[in-house]
């Protein structure tokens, strides 16, 4: 069960990852090579399906990890002592790290990412199509920001779970 | 305490290099290629190509990383004395390699025989039946790095398997 679990948690957690990863330095790399058009048309679409790859494997990582630790969340007990070891600091830390990472792949997938794309009403007039414009631009740039920081925090989860003893699921 | 530090390194980059190989598998074909439908397909073309060239330095960078990082892990966490084919982790170990191996494989295929194949079109000439014929030899190549591809990331998903076995238990086999 604890090896089920475990590679449940690292497939999840290899699928959120993977897929950030991928999208900063495979597609984002990319993107100039293309027509401006096209790429707002294949960043839409990618980006409608990645947030739902990167959620479920969010997911996966929470849940083998909730039924591998079985309760081992005490966060009062925790802050209390063990240092960032199983059960203390890291616990805390790596539930901080996942809902952050929940929060940023929620806030640009429902909220930046479909602004980065919308497009001024048919005929709308030439000031609310610069100000469509501007609104656009200026969620590309929190895109841009955003996704750098999810991938910073990423990595730092990583070696959370990397730490032998620490917040992951241990040694067998 | 140094015993200790090589085991996280050797760890985080064992999982990275798991995450980019495994992840990176899964968003090339989940989020990349049926986004490719959308545009036109010269285009999408371009973005296959370049995408795989870029795809390629990272999957090679995770092969070249997972025995590294792997054999440190093991050395780092488990006792010196383990029998590669008398205990089971021993034999997961070799077994995990034996896949590797073929993963190796699978990636020289793709990026020394297939791709070129791929890259072919540049030099098209000799009328409309050779060019036909490179066409044809590129949509193969094209169907075949496919399912490379899928036989590879099962792999990979097998071998994680045995590693969280490993990592987790006394291993599978």
């Amino acid at each position: 069960m604890r090896v089920a679990l475990g590679y449940l948690a690292t497939v999840g957690w290899s699928v959120y990852l993977g897929g950030a990863i991928a999208m900063e330095l495979v597609w984002r790399p990319v993107q100039p090579d293309l027509p401006p058009a096209q790429t707002g048309v294949v960043c839409q679409r990618m980006g409608q399906r990645y947030r739902w790859v990167a959620l479920g494997g969010l997911g996966l990582l929470a849940a083998s990890w909730g039924a591998a630790t079985g309760g081992r969340l005490e966060l009062a007990a925790g802050v209390g002592g063990g240092g960032a070891t199983a059960g203390g600091w890291g616990d805390v830390l790596l539930v901080l790290c996942w809902a952050a990472l929940v929060g940023l792949v929620l806030l640009m997938g429902l909220l930046v990412h479909p602004i980065s794309h919308r497009r001024g009403p048919a005929g709308a007039s030439d000031a609310v199509l610069a100000a469509s414009r501007r609104g656009r631009l200026r969620a590309i740039r929190i895109m841009n920001v955003l996704l750098r920081a999810e991938l910073a925090l990423a990595l730092l989860t990583t070696l959370l779970l990397a730490v032998p003893g620490g917040p992951g699921l241990g040694r067998g | 305490m140094t015993a200790t530090w090589v085991g996280v390194l050797a760890g985080y980059l064992h999982l990275l290099a798991v995450a980019t190989y495994v992840g990176g598998s899964i968003a090339m074909e989940v989020v990349l290629s049926p986004a490719q439908k959308f545009i036109p397909p010269a285009q999408a073309q371009v973005v296959a190509q370049r995408s795989a060239d870029r795809f390629l330095v990272l999957v090679w960078s995770s092969l070249a990383l997972f025995p590294i990082s792997g054999l440190l892990l093991f050395f780092s966490q488990s006792d010196q004395s383990v029998g590669l084919f008398t205990t089971g982790l021993g034999r997961t170990l070799f077994t995990m390699m034996m896949l590797w191996v073929v993963l190796v494989i699978n990636g020289a295929v793709i990026t020394f025989v297939l791709r070129p194949r791929l890259a072919n079109r540049a030099k098209s000439q000799g009328g409309a039946a050779a060019v036909a014929q490179r066409l044809e030899t590129m949509q193969r190549a094209a169907t075949q790095i496919s399912w490379v591809t899928r036989v590879d990331l099962l792999i990979a998903l097998f071998i994680v398997l045995l590693g969280a076995s490993m990592a987790y238990g006394k291993g599978l086999l």
